[in-house]
């Protein structure tokens, strides 16, 4: 992608909190690290406006809060369920990045399971957020050390459960549950496909294919949350 | 009677009710006095003659009974709300003054009972009086800020004992007023009556009693979420508020105020979702105390992550205090972000601690030097365990390993 001789249009970012000065912060911090290659384009201080402004800007990225006031109560995964189906301006599938400063088990599983591909917190940097907006609108996976944390106890992983085969649902693959146990360590995509003598792409597969995991696993640990929060 | 037309009330006239400052007994005469527009010194002379002639007396109790103490009267208990329900059934007097006067009413009854020095009118009055003053203190007791006394947290033995009492007084009045003039054999026998209609009113009484009980139940438990949100706010209070408080203050010094804010963050963070999970007990809440403390030592903040769950043990012990080495070697040498990963499984323990700053040169480190050697190195060997440290680019990474010991069999 950085090969590319023609430059890659901004991201279009349309930013959803409820509190005027967290999105304020974001947006200076945001133009300030990635002028050019980021566009804010709007942003949403509760559920229903965040829905309307998503369909108006059909921006590329929603950085969206996990609570938020209105809807029917569940903050993110409201606009979550509010914006299926919608397209981007270049075509593509609108991509979701949950931020919160919320560690609760529950409210990550619950912005994922709704199809956000991506959780940090808030006390993210600047320059780490620009690289996950960008990641997240190639269609990649963001996980932050918590989430990566809490991935491997959902599935097991750290009590020593690993699939056979890939494709399982329940379970994380050796290779994924490496690779999470790195991120889990604080290690970034970079450092991680180093570790492993694998490349960044490699890793972003083995990210995406743990959210889809996650997603779609029925596995009781994840269920039992998703059931509390009317997911399933 | 010249009083009757008191108890039907004309609609102009102030609504009566007793007041709380110019009271002698309950504030019959001085509420009667403001009700009726006359100078309070007739009507308490005209209620002393009509009370030594008999009938007084039992307007002035049904009076005190059925009217209610004046708005702004002091509230039984200040936590407790005068409610609409106790304004109707009003007439709270203090439990104590109105157990004492039941009581001297019985008291006297008995006396005139059994002296019969008195005429058949009185003799028959006093025990009826004791008898309407006590259940006056039933009706009482049965209004909801009453019944909260009776019920509630200071319950115990004070409402036993009015309970006990109040009985007592029925039964003692009731005998009297029945074997007036008898034999004392004959009033053994309406003892026993008397005792039998207690029963029945026991019974009678006893439903509502539950009702009343479980009425408290639900007041109790709204208590208990009243409660608890004063309890949420007081923790607010002295932590968010105060952080917040110290953050203005000290707004010129940017790595203060995000100290400040760290360590307040993770405050609320264990408090909303940490539950109360011992240090002593749980590995997770062992080592958010130690980096709590490094953070707030060093105002470098720490990410951590823990997955999994391992009894605490000596072992155990001997791998935090490791870490706590490794992690203050990290935050003081290294440079952000710092971040912790343990993962606690059924094959051991692994930790992993890893800083961004220039690099630990493990060769470089004098032989002799305790901090990293013997701190951290020879803690873990000691437990069974290993420590390792390697560089990265950049930064350092301590890799901490406590197998689970073959011989212990625990999972």
């Amino acid at each position: 992608m950085t090969t590319n001789p023609t430059p890659t249009p901004p991201v279009r970012v349309v930013i959803v909190d409820d509190h005027k000065m967290f999105r304020t912060g974001v947006k200076a911090e945001l133009t300030e690290v990635a002028r050019g290659r980021l566009d804010i384009v709007g942003e949403a201080p509760d559920v229903d406006a965040a829905i309307k402004i998503v369909k108006a800007t059909q921006p590329d990225v929603v950085l969206l809060d996990v609570h938020l006031p209105g809807g029917n109560g569940r903050g993110g995964v409201d606009v979550l369920h509010g914006c299926v189906a919608q397209e981007s301006l270049a075509g593509q599938p609108i991509r979701f990045l949950a931020l919160s400063v919320s560690d609760a088990a529950d409210d990550v599983i619950a912005v994922i399971r709704a199809g956000a591909r991506g959780y940090v917190t808030k006390s993210i940097t600047g320059t780490d957020l620009a690289t996950a907006i960008r990641r997240v609108a190639d269609g990649d996976a963001v996980f932050s050390p918590r989430l990566a944390g809490f991935v491997l106890d959902a599935f097991g992983a750290s009590a020593g459960e690993i699939a056979e085969v890939d494709e399982e649902l329940d379970r994380l693959s050796q290779r994924e549950r490496e690779v999470m146990r790195l991120i889990a360590r604080g290690y970034q995509y970079k450092e991680v496909a180093k570790e492993l003598f694998i490349s960044i792409k490699t890793v972003e597969t083995h990210v995406s294919s743990v959210l889809r995991k996650l997603q779609l696993s029925s596995r009781h640990e994840l269920t039992t949350w998703a059931m509390g929060r009317k997911l399933v | 009677m010249p009083y009757a037309p008191a108890l039907s009330v004309a609609p102009a006239r102030p609504r009566m009710s007793r007041p709380e400052q110019q009271r002698w007994i309950a504030g019959v005469c001085a509420g009667l006095a403001e009700h009726l527009g006359l100078p309070l010194p007739w009507v308490r002379a005209g209620m002393v003659l009509l009370a030594i002639s008999g009938p007084g007396l039992i307007g002035y109790v049904l009076l005190w009974a059925l009217t209610p103490q004046q708005e702004g009267a002091e509230p039984i208990d200040p936590a407790l709300p005068e409610t609409a329900e106790t304004a109707r059934l009003g007439s709270h007097l203090s439990t104590r003054s109105l157990i004492g006067i039941g009581l001297a009413v019985a008291a006297l009854g008995i006396l005139f009972g059994l002296t019969k020095s008195i005429g058949p009118r009185l003799g028959l009055l006093l025990p009826v009086l004791a008898i309407g003053v006590v259940l006056v203190l039933g009706l009482t007791s049965a209004d909801a800020a009453q019944r909260d006394r009776w019920l509630g947290r200071r319950s115990g033995w004070p409402s036993l004992a009015r309970l006990a009492a109040g009985a007592l007084a029925v039964a003692i009045g009731a005998i009297v007023l029945l074997s007036r003039g008898e034999s004392v054999g004959a009033a053994s026998d309406i003892a026993v009556a008397t005792l039998v209609v207690l029963l029945g009113l026991l019974l009678l009484v006893t439903p509502l009693a539950v009702r009343l009980w479980s009425d408290h139940g639900a007041a109790q438990s709204a208590r208990a979420r009243a409660d608890e949100r004063a309890d949420i706010a007081a923790h607010l209070h002295d932590s968010v508020l105060q952080t917040l408080a110290l953050i203005q203050r000290q707004a010129g010094d940017p790595a203060r105020v995000a100290t400040l804010a760290r360590v307040q963050e993770r405050e609320l963070r264990s408090y909303l979702y940490g539950g109360d999970v011992d240090a002593e007990t749980s590995l997770e809440a062992a080592i958010g105390a130690v980096t709590d403390e490094l953070e707030m030592a060093h105002g470098i903040p720490i990410d951590v992550v823990v997955t999994g769950e391992a009894e605490m043990d000596e072992r155990v012990h001997a791998l935090v205090r490791a870490l706590r080495e490794a992690l203050t070697n990290a935050v003081r040498h290294g440079a952000t972000p710092v971040a912790l990963y343990v993962e606690a499984g059924p094959a051991g323990i692994e930790a992993f601690v890893r800083d961004h700053g220039a690099g630990l040169d493990l060769e470089a480190i004098p032989e002799d030097r305790l901090g990293v050697r013997e701190s951290i190195m020879g803690r873990m060997s000691r437990a069974g365990g290993s420590a390792t440290v390697r560089r990265l680019d950049p930064g350092t990474e301590w890799t901490l390993n406590l197998p689970t010991p073959t011989t212990g069999g625990k999972a």
